[in-house]
């Protein structure tokens, strides 16, 4: 039962558009020996020119992952091994999300930042089936720059 | 509300705002609730399961646990692997 987090920070962020295009992070259960994954921690906010703009936030549950780009969480006690779970940040592509599958949304200020964390035994989970898991989205019509993204999440 | 299942923070020039959250008991949605936000407003809570539904699940009369539906979700998975899919 590890700990870890997983940032956009490195890479090349994606620009936000108006329509949900790409990803900014992905975590998908691993193979072999998928384990449940529940993200307990969300943060975001954006790094552009700072304006009013509404954007619009959203992690669904996905069935495939994105294919790109493949990062390596970190684990929050350097004692515990890597993550069995695939991560993914500022993927240009998102994966297969699930039509109803809409497990987070909310619609702040392009200024504002924005933190949930999830009490014990109110995570967000996702089955230990290969490829499935999380996206974490966001959208704008006014705002086209870059956005910032952390998921602290637990394996099960 | 009583004993949230989350806290969630708005950072902006206006300043901070926090409320309260909890997950959905059906389907795991993040419900955010706003302070002195009406109950029959935020979904609703299922007398079988005891645990709060979003309003999207509170409109289905059906208990269907989100445990459930991982249970379900992973047997399936388990399944497809022993027949060699």
């Amino acid at each position: 039962m590890a700990n870890y987090a997983l940032t956009n920070g490195s890479g090349t962020q994606q620009p936000t558009a108006a329509a949900y295009t790409g990803a900014l992070l992905g975590v998908t259960a691993g193979t072999p020996g998928g384990r449940r994954i529940k993200v307990y921690d969300v943060l975001i906010g954006t790094n552009g020119l700072p304006a009013d703009n509404f954007v619009e936030w959203s992690i669904d549950r996905v069935t495939t992952g994105s294919s790109a780009t493949v990062v390596v969480p970190n684990p929050l006690d350097t004692a515990d091994a890597p993550a069995v779970a695939v991560c993914t940040a500022n993927s240009s592509t998102g994966g297969t999300v699930v039509a109803t599958g809409q497990v987070f949304y909310v619609g702040v200020n392009q200024r504002a930042s924005y933190r949930w964390v999830a009490a014990p035994g109110s995570e967000l989970v996702s089955p230990a089936v290969a490829a499935s898991g999380f996206q974490l989205r966001i959208r704008s019509g006014g705002y086209l720059g870059t956005a910032t993204g952390t998921l602290l999440f637990q394996e099960q | 509300m009583l004993r949230p299942g989350g806290n969630a923070v708005i950072t902006d020039p206006g300043g901070v705002t926090e409320f309260d959250t909890f997950t959905c008991g059906h389907c795991g949605t993040l419900v955010h609730v706003w302070p002195r936000q009406r109950p029959e407003d935020i979904g609703g809570f299922c007398r079988q399961c005891m645990k709060p539904t979003c309003p999207r699940c509170a409109d289905d009369e059906r208990c269907d646990p989100l445990e459930r539906k991982l249970e379900r979700a992973e047997a399936r998975s388990a399944a497809l692997k022993s027949y060699g899919l």
